[in-house]
């Protein structure tokens, strides 16, 4: 009898003894998850290998990248490169990544790709590595002399800047011929009809300008003022919605005739369509730039910086311009492209001017309290 | 003795995958998200502690009403268009589509085969502003700007193609069990055509209503797919201010709060509306 009931009893015990030990290790798991618990931010610097192999990993955002550089550079140097286009986002990126981070672990990845503002609110929270400039020659060399001290790292030594852009306006030449400025964009004979940026440090700025504002010496208050601006124009329909880069959908669909947006997307969009347009605005754009960081607990920085170092090779440089149509942050590009293939090379959205780029102004960095307000304030307008 | 041993051993045997599966994946995340749901942030570290913070409900709703308040009538819409558009639906399916039955079940199960996200974006556009089904519904005066897309007719719109299915199933199986015979008997009796189904057939399928119907509220309600994909500035609901609050704003307590909140909403309302509607409904036949 005996024997018959205790394998009975044994696996129920022994079931609620497995159960109690994976509850533990999940509870344990979630402790460890860094949203919770104390703060532990060390400063780290890349510690370099004399040969770079192995594997990488790279994140960056979609269509960033040409189609021949990545195998390329596996060819040049007999690293096998994992390339994720799975940025879609500073803020969701960041907060995907964050409880990694936060315990000092980067997801496997060496390489992220981030704007300035993120990367520099990174660097304060100690998530990412300083560079070892020894293995960076061609970005010491090449680096444009604009994009070298940019006051969240004065002298590169965390960042590496991969593109950078203008955001301005883009418009429906037959449909909103008269679209010149972003104050333009708040004429009720274009309701509904207008999309604006989601990123708050773009279209805020923007819309400051059209009130006048230096947004260089914005106070909380201009930045509140303006996004009360947008939020009545949301309300009342003026505006259709806000968007990423989707508001290219809605130009080519008809939905959107004037919108706040990117002056890479433009010049790839002006293929398909050649009724749009990039316009600068009158009152002047926003000037931008994304960079390359290794993040805390990166695997692999050697093969890291061995990346950075090769894409800052002019020629391996203008192909990546040749497919993205960004600014490049490299110089000798536009010589090359020039022969190579003149329209593009002789783009001022691509090559801007000093002239033509005169009004416009850095995307402004926001801090502590202020951020988290102006952030508040533009994510009630955002939510509707 | 021994037999009832291993017979409750078995028992317990049969629960493991299921009680496994909810203690791991959701009632140990459910009790971090209510801990994280009364932290405060160590400001400027985006780290948590616990602090008993109850005022993150208080600001949570008081921030948010609005988009609360918008997700339970675009949802309870939706609801009430899905059974509208599916009972008729489920009705033929069960008593009159004889051989083409398994073919029409088919197809209201074949949505499935593509993913929910693509389904959503071909909305996109087929409600696009210059799109044939816009300028048709503008021509028969539905759609007054020529304008659909972008606005709450998009997003009920969504909710409803996207949940019908739901309600379909659940309607078709209770009226598919009821017996013919009952049917026979109350023509035998008499009974008009309508009141047949008054008296007879809708009773009978009530379990198929409530099931439904609450299959199609609940998820509902918590969706942001479509007010994000097919919605304005103007018509965000509390799903896209839970996402917004955890991915943008790095806001995990309120986010958490909020979650709470909504969960505990929903928790009243399915309540009242299964003692409204008949806990014996819900469970089967046995009451009618």
């Amino acid at each position: 009898m005996r024997t018959t009931g205790k394998p009975g009893r044994s696996a129920a015990l022994k079931l609620a003894v497995a159960l109690a030990a994976l509850a533990a290790t999940v509870v344990l798991a979630a402790c460890g998850s860094g949203i919770e618990g104390p703060v532990e931010a060390t400063a780290a610097k890349v510690e370099l290998e004399k040969k770079a192999s192995g594997e990488l990993v790279i994140s960056n955002w979609p269509l960033y990248i040409d189609k021949k550089t990545v195998p390329n550079f596996e060819k040049a140097t007999g690293i096998s490169v994992a390339y994720h286009e799975d940025i879609n986002s500073n803020e969701e990126f960041f907060n995907k990544m964050q409880p990694l981070l936060s315990s000092g672990e980067s997801g496997g990845r060496s390489i992220f790709v981030l704007a300035d503002y993120m990367v520099a609110k990174m660097m304060k929270l100690g998530y990412v590595q300083e560079l070892d400039k020894s293995a960076l020659p061609e970005v010491e060399a090449n680096l444009s002399k604009s994009l070298r001290h940019p006051p969240f790292d004065p002298e590169r030594s965390y960042t590496v800047p991969w593109q950078s852009g203008m955001t301005g306006l883009i418009v429906n030449k037959e449909k909103a011929p008269n679209v010149h400025s972003i104050c333009d964009l708040f004429n009720p004979k274009y309701k509904g009809k207008v999309d604006f940026l989601n990123e708050v440090r773009e279209t805020v700025p923007l819309v400051m300008k059209c009130e006048g504002v230096n947004t260089e010496k914005a106070t909380e208050a201009d930045w509140l003022k303006a996004i009360e601006k947008i939020g009545e124009a949301a309300s009342s329909g003026q505006i259709s919605r806000f968007t990423g880069n989707d508001y290219a959908q809605d130009l080519t669909n008809g939905n959107a005739i004037a919108v706040m947006g990117w002056s890479g997307d433009a010049v790839q969009l002006q293929i398909d369509n050649p009724n749009l347009e990039w316009r600068m605005p009158t009152e002047g754009c926003m000037l931008w730039s994304e960079d390359m960081v290794i993040p805390i607990g990166a695997p692999n920085p050697t093969a890291a910086e061995a990346f950075m170092n090769y894409v800052y090779k002019p020629e391996v440089q203008a192909n990546i311009t040749e497919y993205v149509n960004y600014v490049s942050p490299v110089e000798g590009v536009q010589e090359i492209l020039v022969k190579r293939e003149p329209a593009l090379g002789k783009n001022h959205l691509i090559f801007p001017s000093a002239s033509f780029t005169k009004n416009c102004s850095p995307t402004p960095t926001l801090e502590g309290k202020e951020e988290k307000n102006v952030i508040k304030a533009f994510d009630e307008v955002l939510n509707g | 003795m021994a037999a009832a041993i291993r017979r409750r051993s078995v028992a317990y045997f049969l629960l493991f995958p299921g009680a496994f599966w909810l203690i791991v994946f959701f009632v140990i995340p459910l009790y971090f998200m209510a801990k994280l749901s009364l932290d405060t942030e160590i400001p400027g570290t985006l780290h948590y502690h616990f602090t008993w913070h109850w005022d993150n409900y208080k600001e949570a709703l008081e921030l948010y009403d609005t988009q609360f308040v918008r997700s339970f009538i675009y949802a309870g819409i939706a609801t009430f268009l899905c059974l509208v558009i599916a009972y008729p639906l489920a009705y033929v399916i069960a008593f009159k589509a004889g051989r083409w039955r398994n073919l029409m079940l088919f197809a209201v199960v074949a949505p499935f085969f593509t993913t929910y996200l693509v389904r959503t974006l071909a909305w996109k556009t087929i409600l696009a502003d210059e799109s044939p089904v816009t300028e048709f519904l503008h021509a028969i005066g539905l759609a007054p700007n020529s304008h659909i897309l972008y606005t709450a007719v998009a997003v009920i719109a969504g909710i409803t193609y996207n949940f019908l299915p739901f309600m379909v199933l659940p309607l078709y199986a209770s009226l598919e069990r009821i017996d013919v015979r009952v049917l026979e008997a109350s023509k035998d009796l008499y009974a008009s055509a309508s009141s047949t189904f008054w008296k007879v057939t809708l009773p009978l399928s009530l379990p198929g209503v409530v099931a439904g119907t609450l299959l199609t509220f609940i998820p509902a309600v918590g969706d942001y797919i479509n007010a994000e994909f097919l919605g304005g500035a103007n018509n965000r609901m509390i799903g896209n201010v839970i996402q917004s609050l955890y991915l943008t704003q790095s806001n995990y307590s309120s986010a958490a709060a909020l979650s709470f909140v909504l969960m505990a909403v929903i928790m009243v309302v399915v309540f009242v509306y299964i003692r409204f509607a008949g806990s014996e409904a819900l469970m089967g036949q046995e009451a009618v």
